[in-house]
């Protein structure tokens, strides 16, 4: 049921109903890994091959 | 409806990703290699002990030929502008469309402005871009913190401009006076900024060159955001909500079929 405007509350609503844990872990699972190696990885082969990536970017964790 | 909004994030997101990526091929890359240069040649020049721990810090350095570093750099771009469309014009633009500010393509340009705040804006203001080849004087662990401190930060100031916003248009009052008190609480970044730690850097580059570093940077970083929107908006409005309940049950029958 959606409303002729809905709400924030609308939506988390709808989210609840329409995902499933799993769906949800998987997807905080990706989107933590991603912004873990671009962001703050320290490893230096991965910091080394990123390294034109994060100062074009502006990230100064590194 | 949540698939089809994190899909169109993402439609955004690799579109943003492909310009910063390009921008990084093009501009990031050549640009980086040449700054380091020079704070490398500076730095020998006086064997200081800025240029020692440079050294240590590109201990890693030379494990990899100069094309892969490039390579994963332009991919790193893209998967940059992928994780910010999914994140933000995916997930945070669905659970936040009823509240942000402005109708249609206003409203992803607010999304948009108050993501740069969020991601890079409010961090900057405590650990602004260096360029490469001038080290940092705080220890990499404080810089993180602090990066994700801002960032959290950065996104409660926006949650709460979003807030005061809506408030006075609610309470009637005209749409130039709500916006300019909607910025007002942007101003509380600066009890985060007096408090943190100054972030100095040693390092032989030119201020000219470390001013125009720092434009590239935020050119680059306002641009993806742009872009981010604008093909947002270019994608169009959500079938799901346009067609209200008969697309709502199409979409729900999409949604199952898969």
């Amino acid at each position: 049921m959606i409303a002729e405007s809905p709400t924030v509350s609308d939506r988390l609503a709808q989210a609840r109903h329409e995902l499933t844990a799993r769906e949800v872990a998987v997807a905080l699972a990706l989107a933590g890994a991603l912004g873990f190696a671009l962001l703050v990885m320290q490893e230096p082969l991965a910091h080394d091959a990123l390294h034109n990536f994060r100062h074009s970017a502006g990230i100064t964790c590194h | 409806m949540i698939r089809s909004y994190v899909e169109r994030g993402l439609l955004a997101g690799s579109a943003g990703g492909l310009a910063f990526g390009l921008f990084v091929a093009l501009v990031g890359n050549p640009l980086v290699g040449y700054v380091e240069e020079l704070g490398h040649a500076a730095g020998e020049g006086q064997h200081s002990g800025a240029a020692a721990s440079e050294a240590a810090h590109h201990a890693g350095e030379g494990l990899l030929p100069g094309a892969v570093t490039s390579a994963v750099s332009v991919g790193g771009g893209v998967f940059w502008g992928l994780l910010l469309g999914a994140v933000f014009f995916g997930v945070v633009y669905y659970f936040l469309e009823p509240a942000i500010p402005g109708e249609g393509a206003t409203k992803r340009y607010v999304l948009a402005g108050a993501g740069f705040v969020t991601v890079s804006g409010a961090p900057w203001l405590v650990l602004p871009p260096q360029p490469a080849g001038v080290e940092a004087t705080l220890p990499t662990e404080t810089r993180i913190l602090w990066y994700g401190g801002m960032l959290l930060a950065g996104a409660a100031v926006c949650l709460l401009a979003g807030l005061v916003y809506r408030r006075l248009s609610l309470r009637g009052a005209r749409r130039p006076v709500a916006t300019v008190a909607a910025l007002a609480p942007l101003a509380l970044l600066a009890i985060p900024v007096v408090a943190a730690p100054a972030a100095g850097a040693t390092g032989e580059v030119p201020a000219e060159m470390a001013l125009a570093y720092r434009g590239f940077v935020v050119f680059g970083q306002a641009t993806l955001w742009f872009v981010l929107a604008s093909v947002h908006v270019w994608l169009g409005v959500p079938t799901g909500r346009l067609a209200g309940e008969a697309g709502h049950g199409i979409e729900r029958a999409a949604d199952s079929a898969e």
